[in-house]
């Protein structure tokens, strides 16, 4: 049985038996490589699942969905590593219980998908803990050498040229899992931090505010640069506050449901003195 | 419409001389809004405040900008000028232009430019300002007292006697701290004992102080007026309510051997046991490490031997939970330990001691009945070299501070050796006799002209052991010549250390340290006696090396503080408190953990029916002290803080 029927089989399971109300999975897109989101309340919605290498976006994001979660009802997803890290991040955040997740844990290798083993999201802590182990692996995109390369002031150009091309449509922050709250920073206008025209200063505030905003808490799983019309490589961005984060303060985000906010807590042995 | 009113002062030359105070008022006075701006020579003085409440009054202003010096100094000032004009304070604002700006600069028209810019930018906060009223709070009228040492003692004292409950807390089985240990004391040569157990007893027994010994704090909450406190009473073993204190048990435990940390290693005591004969209260404690019951689990003789059935082995730790208005912190300090200097032979030879534990020897109640006997072999000495700054004033080992006291005590030891073994020679190595107080120079003079003290001013370099006497090697600069003496015994007068837990412990209580573990005042110079927390206030030798004069000097005017606050019904407390958009939260909880002050509580927003629909953070006034720490935290951007909103910290960025 392929990857795909064994999962299809196991979501029809937890449907048809009540054990959770909706699973969220992939179904064929507009192109050969594109996945959309399928949201199965039946069985029968099962059938037009897909489970393949295409299946790369982090699916996360729509638990947190209005009203979804506020039956206390369960609700099953597939999700790869980056995406339970997520959910534990959201739970950490108090945006969901994640009791009332079942994951269907895949990975994709090359062009093979594997099934993960476990249900919830506990049982990966072993697999998250050794990606953080490996975490700053050796740069595969070029394009990191390249950046990593630049002295800060061309890095600075780099962006601000990257950000210039900024249409302000916010897909980025619609897709990204993190990006949940009611109302976002850019939407205050009393007073307006951001400027909402989309020239190239107003541009720079609202991506590095949201670079900002996600440091210690993206899971690099590229929704953001996925959805950005203009193709900002706006995953490279929050990677590197990732790593920053990383080496400051050993925090790698998204191992388990109770790792504090790294930029919200504080340890009451820290060198620095004006902790009280 | 704004009708703002500027003040340029001029601080006299402090800022006129680098900013044209007239050129400001000129261009000022043209910014839309302002009404009135007006130059003066001093505005803190009586006639510059009149012009301001005058100019307030004619002018019907609606807000006041005073552009002179950091709002720590004259804040408080103007605001009250305001509000005798009838203005609201919270609708006036300082501008810095000394400080921040006449100076640190040199060149006068570019400082002249800049203090434009931050009046202007303060201007336009102002336009913003609201009306605030302060934050009345209640108070528990009850004081905490941390440390039962002389510092504690006397502020519960003060405060019981002024009609207001006290909660005394001591760690120790005892009260009496280090002054309980001391022989007699400088300047007057007084008993220790004599003049401390009076007021031990007079604490315990006032009907204002409850007293806990071996009582730890576990934990503090709350903010001033309103500390939640859970203080831990570690298990005695001896029931506390029917023991009388007979020492019966004491005189029969066989665990005799262990080393009485009272009398500093000199002497011995047993497993059960008060640290020292006139214990307050006088009530034995089981040490559960020593007791050979607690190691064996076979023993119990003192249970058998008491007849009063107090002894209890299955006691456990208790906690009580008291509210308290007030904190007085007075947990004192430690003496170093010398095994650092492994050059003085300390912890190696037994006739090497230090301070403290001189006082025990010459203590009438100590080891040896007050008689100047050798640790080793009981030997009168014929002779004891003193060695000052043994760990003060020294960056390589030791602390970088003056501990204040050992020039005085060193004095007293060379004098009390003189007067308890007639013909004993006292030299003392020094580095500067520091002898500012009270009667203190004439008493090292004392020391030196009638008790024939021998000073060397320099640095002792080794100790050594040769033919039965410490050779000590020193250097007498004023001569210029190496020293070698013989000695029969060495003392030395170490430094003054924080508790070892100081850090920790001001953790829990919630109040700065400095870099080695001595608790912050709120301010060296004008706010010796309070910490940086509100409410909790220092005394004694917690706070920095002190003598006992300084001490009970600190502890009144701690308790003066706790007494002032207690005279009032509820408290007024700055405005200036976070606000959460309800709206806007995404129940995060990012700002609830980030709250240093625990400010923030999680609310429940529930529909006509009950159900829970949303969660936000909610933030209480009354324990909020207005750090900004949340508002800075919080993604939404929904959080905002009373007299510094977002609009008017923008407003005040975009008119730079
Ligand atoms: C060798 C020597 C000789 C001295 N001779 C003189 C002299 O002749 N004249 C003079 O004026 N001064 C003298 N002093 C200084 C004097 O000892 C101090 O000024 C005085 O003891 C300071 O009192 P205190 O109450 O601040 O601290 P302490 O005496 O140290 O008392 C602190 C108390 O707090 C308790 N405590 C600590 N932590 C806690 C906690 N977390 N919870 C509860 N309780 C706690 C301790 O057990 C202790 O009982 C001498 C000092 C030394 C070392
Ligand atoms: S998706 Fe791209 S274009 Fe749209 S707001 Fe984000 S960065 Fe700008
Ligand atoms: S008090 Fe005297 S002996 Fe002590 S450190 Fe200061 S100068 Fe040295
Ligand atoms: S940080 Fe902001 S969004 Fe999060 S709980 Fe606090 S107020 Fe709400
Ligand atoms: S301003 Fe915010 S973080 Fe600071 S004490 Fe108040 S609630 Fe806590």
């Amino acid at each position: 049985m392929t990857i795909q029927e064994k999962y299809k089989a196991r979501v029809k399971e937890l449907l048809s038996t009540g054990a959770v109300k909706m699973v969220i999975g992939y179904k064929p897109g507009s192109t050969a490589e594109r996945r959309r989101p399928l949201f199965m309340r039946s069985p029968e919605e099962a059938d037009q699942l897909v489970l393949d290498t295409a299946c790369i976006a982090n699916l996360a994001g729509y638990l947190v969905a209005e009203g979804l979660l506020s039956d206390d009802k369960r609700v099953g997803i597939f999700l790869k590593p980056d995406g339970i890290r997520s959910i534990n991040i959201l739970a950490a955040e108090a945006q969901l219980n994640i009791d009332q997740i079942v994951v269907l844990g895949f990975d994709i290798d090359g062009q093979e998908v594997n099934a993960l083993e476990g249900e919830s999201a506990g049982d990966f802590s072993a697999l998250i803990e050794s990606i953080k182990d490996h975490a700053p692996e050796a740069p595969r995109n070029p394009l990191i050498e390249q950046i990593e390369q630049m002295n800060p002031i061309q890095r600075f150009d780099f962006w601000q040229t990257e950000f210039s091309r900024c249409i302000k449509c916010y897909a980025c922050r619609q897709a990204c899992p993190m990006c949940y709250c009611r109302r976002c920073i850019v939407d205050s206008n009393q007073p307006q931090w951001i400027n909402t025209s989309s020239h190239t200063l107003g541009n720079l505030e609202w991506n590095i505010i949201r670079a900002f905003h996600l440091s210690g808490r993206c899971v690099g799983c590229g929704n953001c640069d996925r959805a950005c019309p203009v193709n900002i490589p706006l995953r490279l961005i929050n990677a590197r506050m990732g790593q920053e984060v990383l080496g400051a303060f050993d925090h790698f985000a998204g191992m388990s449901e109770t790792q504090e906010p790294v930029l919200a807590s504080f340890k009451k042995d820290d060198s620095e003195t004006f902790i009280l | 419409m704004a009708k703002i009113g500027v003040f340029i002062c001029h601080c006299g030359e402090n800022i006129a001389s680098k900013v044209d105070c007239n050129k400001l008022a000129t261009s000022i006075g043209e910014h839309p809004g302002v009404a009135v701006a007006l130059d003066y020579k001093y505005f803190c003085s009586d006639p510059g405040q009149e012009r301001l409440k005058k100019a307030i009054k004619e002018n019907n202003l609606t807000g006041v900008v005073v552009a002179a010096c950091s709002p720590m100094m004259h804040e408080a000032t103007f605001r009250k000028a305001c509000a005798e004009a009838g203005l609201n304070p919270y609708l006036c604002e300082i501008a810095n232009i000394r400080e921040q700006c006449s100076w640190v600069h040199t060149d006068y028209d570019m400082a002249t430019q800049k203090a434009m810019e931050i009046t202007r930018s303060m201007v336009e906060k102002v336009k913003r300002n609201n009306k605030l009223q302060p934050i009345e709070v209640p108070v528990t009228r009850r004081a905490l007292v941390i440390g039962g040492g002389i510092a504690g003692i006397q502020a519960a004292l003060d405060i019981a006697n002024a009609g207001q409950q006290v909660v005394l807390v001591e760690r120790e089985p005892s009260l009496g701290g280090h002054m309980a240990q001391l022989s007699e004391t400088f300047p007057t040569l007084d008993c220790s004992q004599c003049i401390m157990t009076p007021r031990m007893v007079e604490a315990s027994q006032h009907p204002n102080i409850r007293l806990l010994t071996y009582a730890e704090i576990e934990s503090v909450d709350g903010y001033i007026g309103n500390f939640q406190v859970r203080i831990r009473m570690k298990a005695r073993y001896v029931d506390m309510s029917t023991c009388t204190g007979c020492g019966d048990c004491i005189t029969k435990c066989p665990t005799k051997k262990i080393s009485s940390e009272f009398d500093c290693g000199m002497g011995k005591r047993t497993a059960i046991y008060t640290p020292f004969a006139q214990s307050v209260p006088n009530i034995p404690v089981i040490d559960k490490a020593s007791c050979t019951y607690f190691k064996n689990g076979k023993c119990k003789v003192c249970m058998k031997s008491c007849e009063l059935n107090s002894i209890n082995f299955d006691m456990q730790d208790e906690f009580i939970d008291l509210d308290f208005g007030a904190i007085v912190v007075a947990t004192g300090f430690q003496v170093q330990d010398n095994s650092v200097y492994g050059e003085y032979g300390y912890g190696k030879y037994k006739d090497v001691i230090n301070g403290l534990q001189f006082e025990r020897l010459a203590s009438a109640s100590g080891p040896t009945s007050g008689k100047i006997l050798r640790p080793s072999d009981g030997k009168e000495p014929e002779n004891i070299v003193f060695i000052q700054c043994a760990g003060s004033r020294d960056c390589s080992k030791g602390v970088r501070y003056c501990s204040k006291i050992c020039c005085m005590y060193t004095a007293k030891h060379s004098m009390l050796y003189a007067h308890k073994v007639h013909g004993g020679i006292a030299q003392i190595f020094y580095m500067d006799i520091r002898a500012a107080g009270k009667g203190y120079d004439e008493f090292t003079r004392r020391a030196i002209e009638e008790d024939k003290a021998a000073y060397f001013r320099g640095r002792v370099s080794k100790v050594w052991q040769e033919n039965g006497k410490l050779m000590v090697r020193g250097v007498d600069t004023l001569l210029g010549k190496p020293v070698v003496i013989a000695a029969d015994m060495v003392v030395l007068a170490t430094a003054m250390v924080p508790q070892p837990d100081a850090k920790d412990f001001a953790k829990t209580i919630g109040i700065g340290y400095d870099e080695y573990g001595f608790f912050n005042e709120a301010h060296l110079k004008l706010r010796p006696v309070e910490s940086s927390t509100a409410g909790v206030f220092l005394a004694g030798a917690c706070q920095s090396p002190k003598d006992i004069p300084d001490s009970v000097a600190q502890a009144s005017a701690s308790a003066s503080k706790v007494l002032a606050l207690f005279s009032k019904d509820k408290l007024e407390r700055e405005p200036v408190v976070a606000s959460n958009n309800e709206t806007t939260c995404a129940g995060c909880w990012g700002c609830v953990l980030a709250c240093p002050y625990n400010a923030i509580e999680k609310k429940d927003i529930l529909d006509r029916s009950g159900k829970v629909i949303k969660r936000v953070a909610s933030v209480n006034p009354g324990l909020c002290q207005g750090c900004g720490t949340c508002v800075t935290f919080c993604r939404s951007n929904s959080l905002d803080l009373a007299g510094f909103t977002e609009k008017q910290i923008f407003a005040e960025v975009m008119a730079l």
